[in-house]
């Protein structure tokens, strides 16, 4: 009992020691991470916890914060946004990548390049692609122009000029469209991936069968890319509840969470307001990512069951 | 052999068309910016913005090229990426070695701890680290540093799993053999490994360097809460955005100065954009 006892113990100090090189190795970058880790639990939990006076820390530990919180229409609405953003641009962003990614893995001439412009959107940074659209869809910008019918080639749609930028509902659409246009590569690759792992006599029996594309869609392509599907819905909803750049940039009237978090820490110099924001925005997305991948789970039992 | 023109291969080069063209159109919209003269940006209601300038020119170009505080934006952003690359590169590359070689039954946990870091929504994780850098022993580190400190939180988790892919592919044999002729463990790893992982390794300094360049929330917020003389670029070009009129050629030539590198590179290391972007996406 005893002897082996110690001959584990001495196996594991052997182990330690052969190791040590990688131990070493390891442990700097580990560290870095951990710190960091353990700064951002620690920081956000204390300043989500003290109430502050133009900057200054006043009382703590109080839950004020986020009494207040509750009370505040502003945070109620910010909330309310940020779960039609989530809601609205995850599914979009499935669509948009699936359409990608069944262009990118047909087989043709020119399929590298075609597959490098679509990556594209990755590449150019978010401040870029914002400011784009919102030259795009400014007051005398193009589409505005466009919509009214002032170039020649295209229909009056509209009568009167259409302010995008101070339209709640609009406002929050561009930052959608803003997301989407950014996004859908990363989409697309995952998808991507999951269409390549599809076995190509798959179709070749369907259609020996007589089944035609949108049947093989249906009964072949989608059910073997649920776990594809699956991936892109949890990752990009996550993305989406952490959103901040597009709607800071085009909606900054009508904030989300995170632009809500930027309003109190940086203009109003309130840090405890905005880490209690900030906790909860990590609740919101742990609680949704459970639910999403309990949903999923459900859905992949039902499909496999038919 | 005859093309078969049926009306699915119709709906799908359409549909790639349509695609392509929506990717490409703010891009061009961009370059038309950039190169429009005044009367093709103030019509004063009387027309509609024309879709090509009337009198392209690139004094925009000239104007941002010659300007000191474009310059250094742009030395103060090279100086952030290049010291985010040293850092993640120096830490991350051994780490990855040593999860690419060491087998316990821990290496998931430290993965997962190393992944979840990058769970944090961004505008979260940047309040207690700004408001860590406000402290009194860490309050007069530069601010390169700082800004660098933070891209490299969002860098390191990344080029840690490129770096585990690459040393994967480097068969064990080659330190053994090192090892059995003498050599230690630290002399194959300098010596041996890393030129081997070299080529790999460099494009994921490339992806850190692009991460760092785009990168927005940490920058912003960390530049916004210390005394900061000079902003990124991505920081810069938010307060012409902000600015009471806009004007959109200078916005447009901006954005273009500063998608430019981006734009090259991503050729370049496209299938290591792929593993970064992608991480974690795999089950």
């Amino acid at each position: 009992m005893d002897l082996s006892v110690r001959e584990e113990k001495r196996s594991f100090v052997e182990t330690i020691k052969k190791n040590s090189f990688l131990i070493f190795t390891l442990i700097p970058g580990f560290l870095y991470i951990l710190a960091f880790f353990l700064i951002i639990v620690f920081f956000i939990v204390q300043m989500s916890l003290t109430t502050y006076v133009g900057g200054m820390a006043e009382a703590s530990p109080t839950i004020q914060n986020f009494l207040d919180l509750t009370n505040s229409e502003e945070f109620k609405d910010a909330f309310s946004r940020t779960f039609m953003f989530v809601i609205i641009s995850t599914p979009l962003q499935l669509i948009t990548g699936l359409v990608t990614a069944m262009i990118v893995n047909k087989s043709f001439k020119g399929r590298g390049i075609v597959r490098s412009i679509f990556l594209l959107p990755l590449a150019i940074p978010t401040i870029v692609t914002t400011s784009t659209l919102l030259l795009l869809f400014s007051k005398g910008g193009h589409i505005t122009s466009l919509l009214m019918g002032d170039y020649s080639w295209f229909p009056a749609i509209v009568d009167h000029e259409i302010s995008f930028l101070s339209n709640e509902t609009l406002a929050m659409g561009l930052s959608i469209l803003g997301k989407v246009w950014r996004d859908t590569p990363i989409s697309m690759l995952i998808l991507l991936a999951g269409l390549q792992s599809i076995d190509e006599s798959q179709y070749e029996a369907a259609k020996t069968m007589g089944a035609n594309s949108v049947r093989q869609f249906m009964y072949i392509t989608i059910p073997l890319l649920i776990p594809a599907i699956s991936s892109v819905l949890v990752l990009r909803s996550i993305e989406a509840w952490k959103e901040f750049i597009f709607p800071y940039i085009l909606a900054p009237s009508y904030p989300i969470l995170g632009v809500l978090i930027e309003k109190y820490f940086v203009q109003l110099n309130n840090p405890g307001m905005a880490a209690a924001i900030g906790v909860i925005l990590i609740i919101l997305i742990v609680i949704f990512t459970l639910f999403l991948n309990w949903l999923l789970k459900k859905v992949n039992d039902l499909l496999v069951r038919v | 052999m005859k093309k078969k023109w049926s009306i699915e291969k119709i709906f799908w080069l359409f549909l790639m068309v349509f695609s392509i063209l929506i990717v490409l159109f703010p891009i061009y919209i961009m370059f038309k910016y950039s190169i429009s003269d005044r009367a093709s940006w103030i019509t004063g209601g009387k027309y509609p913005i024309p879709w090509w300038p009337f009198d392209p020119n690139f004094e925009m170009y000239n104007y941002y090229l010659s300007d000191g505080r474009f310059w250094s934006s742009a030395w103060f952003s090279v100086k952030i990426a290049f010291l985010t690359i040293i850092i993640s590169m120096g830490l991350g590359a051994p780490a990855a070695y040593a999860l690419a070689r060491f087998k316990f039954w821990g290496i998931g946990i430290v993965l997962f701890l190393i992944l979840s870091v990058r769970m944090f929504p961004d505008v979260s994780s940047v309040l207690p680290v700004a408001q860590f850098f406000n402290l009194d022993f860490v309050y007069h580190l530069p601010i390169t540093l700082k800004v660098a400190m933070g891209h490299t939180l969002l860098g390191l988790p990344y080029i840690i799993l490129i770096a585990i892919g690459v040393f994967q592919t480097i068969p064990i044999d080659l330190e053994e053999q090192a090892q059995v002729m003498g050599a230690t463990k630290f002399y194959a790893f300098t010596r041996i490994i890393l030129p081997v992982a070299l080529p790999g390794l460099a494009a994921g300094a490339i992806y850190v360097f692009l991460l760092s360049w785009n990168e927005f929330v940490f920058s912003y917020f960390i530049t916004a809460t210390s005394i900061a003389d000079v902003i990124p670029l991505p920081v810069y070009l938010k307060t012409l955005l902000g600015a009471f009129s806009p004007n959109p050629v200078s916005i447009a030539t901006l954005s273009l100065l500063v998608s430019m590198p981006v734009i090259i590179f991503t050729f370049i290391v496209q299938k290591y954009m792929i593993a970064g972007a992608t991480a974690g996406a795999v089950k």
